[in-house]
Formats: C-alpha cells, sequence, structure tokens
C-alpha cells in the first residue's frame, strides 16, 4: 500500500532509449565477437573486424564514451562464452580492442575530413598493431615477431576499408530511420 | 567451456546492470544517409590515410624482408625469450628434423622437412598454430601464444647467396 502512493522518478524517456539502444548493439557486438570466434581460422592472426564495426556504430551514433564502453564490455562477456577470459586470447583481444576505440575515438575528434571509412582504417590498424605490440612484451618477447606484421596490416587495411564503408552505411539508414520515427 | 544457463544469466544480468548504472546519457547524431558504393569511396582525407598506411606498411615490408630474407632459409624456435634452436630447412629427401618444445602448457611438436617448418601437434585450445600448416619462405612465422612458441624463419644472413633464385 505505501509503495502505491509513493512517486518513483523516471528517468526521461530520450535516456532509456539511448540506454536500450546502447545496449541492443553491446549484445549485437557479443554476438558478432563469438561468431567470428567460432568461424574457421582465416590465418591465426585475422579475423574480419564485424565486432569492430559495431564499435564504430556506437562511436557514430552515440559518441566515444559509448564506443569505448562497448569494446570494453563486448570483449569480457563474449570472452565468457568463448571460454578465453583472462587467457593470452582475453589479452590479445582486449588489448587490440582498446586501442582500436581509442585510435578510432581521437581519429574521429581530431582528423579534418575524416569518414567512417578513414576512422575505421585507423582502427583495424591499431587492433594489430596492439596484438603484436602486447603479445611481444607479455608473452613471446621476440622481435622476430615482427616478420609477419606488414602483410597482416595490408590484410587490415582491406578489412578496415570494408568494414567502414559497411559501418557508414548502416549509420546512415539507423540515424535517418530514428529521425523519421520521431517524427 | 560450458557455463549453466543460470551464471550466464547471472553474468548478462550483472553486466547489463553495471551498465545502467555507469552509462552517461548519451547523445545522437546523424551521418548522412549514403549507398553502399558512396560509403566504399570514402572522404579524401580517408583516401589519404589510406596512401599513407600503405606507404609506410610497404615500406616497413620491404626492410624487413631486406634484412631478414637474405641466403637459404633457417628456421628459430624460440620459446618465451630464449632461443632454443635453429635449423637450416633440411633438402628434399633428407630426414625430417623432430622437435619438441616444453612450453607453459605442455609439449609442442614441431616438424621441419623440405616442406618447411610446421607445427604438428600443441597443447593449446585453439589450435591455430597446427592449423596454420607449413611455411617455408623468410619472413614467415608460427606462433602458439598461449604455450609460448614460436617458430621464425629467416635467411641465414649470407650475402654471397643474394643471387641464387630458387
Amino acid at each position: 500500500m505505501m509503495l502505491q502512493n509513493r512517486t518513483i522518478a523516471r528517468p526521461p524517456l530520450s535516456e532509456v532509449e539511448a540506454t536500450a539502444r546502447w545496449l541492443a548493439l553491446l549484445m549485437l557486438a557479443i554476438g558478432l565477437h563469438i561468431f567470428e570466434a567460432s568461424l574457421p581460422s582465416l590465418g591465426p592472426w585475422f579475423k574480419l573486424g564485424l565486432a569492430n564495426l559495431v564499435t564504430l556504430l556506437a562511436l557514430a551514433l552515440m559518441g566515444p564514451r559509448a564506443a569505448l564502453s562497448l569494446a570494453i564490455g563486448r570483449v569480457v562477456v563474449g570472452s565468457f562464452f568463448i571460454g578465453t577470459l583472462f587467457t593470452p586470447t582475453f589479452v590479445m583481444s582486449m588489448a587490440g580492442a582498446l586501442s582500436a576505440a581509442a585510435v578510432m575515438i581521437a581519429a574521429w575528434r581530431w582528423i579534418p575530413g575524416v569518414g567512417l571509412v578513414g576512422v575505421s582504417l585507423l582502427g583495424a590498424v591499431a587492433h594489430m598493431l596492439a596484438q603484436f605490440i602486447s603479445v611481444e612484451y607479455l608473452f613471446i618477447r621476440q622481435p622476430a615477431l615482427f616478420y609477419a606484421l606488414p602483410p597482416l596490416l595490408l590484410l587490415s587495411c582491406i578489412s578496415g576499408w570494408i568494414n567502414g564503408a559497411l559501418a557508414g552505411y548502416i549509420a546512415g539508414r539507423l540515424g535517418h530511420e530514428n529521425n523519421s520515427e520521431k517524427n | 567451456m560450458r557455463v549453466s544457463l543460470n551464471s550466464q544469466r547471472t553474468v548478462c544480468f550483472m553486466c547489463a546492470a553495471a551498465t545502467m548504472c555507469a552509462m552517461p546519457s548519451l547523445t545522437y547524431s546523424l551521418p548522412p544517409r549514403q549507398s553502399m558504393r558512396q560509403a566504399l569511396k570514402g572522404t579524401w582525407a580517408d583516401r589519404l590515410l589510406l596512401l599513407a598506411l600503405l606507404t609506410c606498411i610497404a615500406a616497413a615490408w620491404y626492410l624487413i624482408q631486406a634484412a631478414v630474407a637474405a641466403g637459404p632459409v633457417v628456421a628459430d624456435i624460440y620459446h618465451g625469450d630464449t632461443l632454443l634452436a635453429s635449423y637450416p630447412l633440411p633438402q628434399q629427401g633428407k630426414a625430417p628434423i623432430h622437435f619438441h618444445v616444453e612450453g607453459e602448457l605442455g609439449l609442442t611438436e614441431v616438424v621441419i622437412d623440405a616442406h618447411g617448418a610446421r607445427i604438428v601437434s600443441s597443447p593449446c585450445a585453439t589450435q591455430r598454430c597446427v592449423l596454420s600448416g607449413a611455411h617455408q619462405h623468410a619472413g614467415d612465422m608460427i606462433a602458439c601464444v598461449p604455450n609460448r612458441v614460436l617458430v621464425a624463419l629467416r635467411g641465414s644472413g649470407n650475402r654471397a647467396f643474394d643471387a641464387v633464385v630458387e
């Protein structure tokens, strides 16, 4: 009876909507993270970067903080499901995802005239570099590891460019769908 | 790894709750609507970035190849920061070399034969090192990060062999 008389302060609808949208993106990112891990290996170090695409979407639609928290959230929860939590694979994923998010945020904010494609390109390259540097620093400690870096960076450029274009396409559609719903 | 449904639910709930508490208020910005073809073209800044990156990568590739690819190929086997063995790739018809590395998780078996160097068995969960197959070119490497094993191929560095074409 007491509860019925009390008024509960509700957050504004737009805030709830934004949080729900962020959570939906997080779920999508986790799903893609697991999907990528279960794909047949396209080379020992190389992934398509689909989960990173969602980080990019969050950055474009919601801003830097959302993108960074999404990157951390998807690596932690994704690793729970794959079973790699706190293993070297997890450290590689986390280093890659964090540095890609940081570089993408910096590029989005400070490089004049850059589009999502350029941001994604830098993110993909940063992801690959961070993986190598973290492995070299923590696990294998051999500069010989870097022999394999240039061809993989080239692949990163290709996948980064395509992912950026996809993100641009999706972000454009999502944004305008929201707009028409509101009008 | 098998996780019970209950603990999965708990984890999801905890993550969602932590997120709800930590989330700042979010704002939207609207990127322009564009076709896939337009999106693939990118802006001028994007293309300049690509050009700069490709130039750096090509230069790095050239420098690394110039540094490591001279001479006949040698396979270096490392565990962590220690070099355990260096073998030149055996010629056709010679007996293959089997090398066992005691790593963090157990024994990794490296085979070096006329086809190149490959990891044939590894105690790691992902088995990516085994799946990556045989490598024979200088500059290639096979890494098993969980077991901290690295097999790196390099030229023996003898400049007298620069002109030899395989």
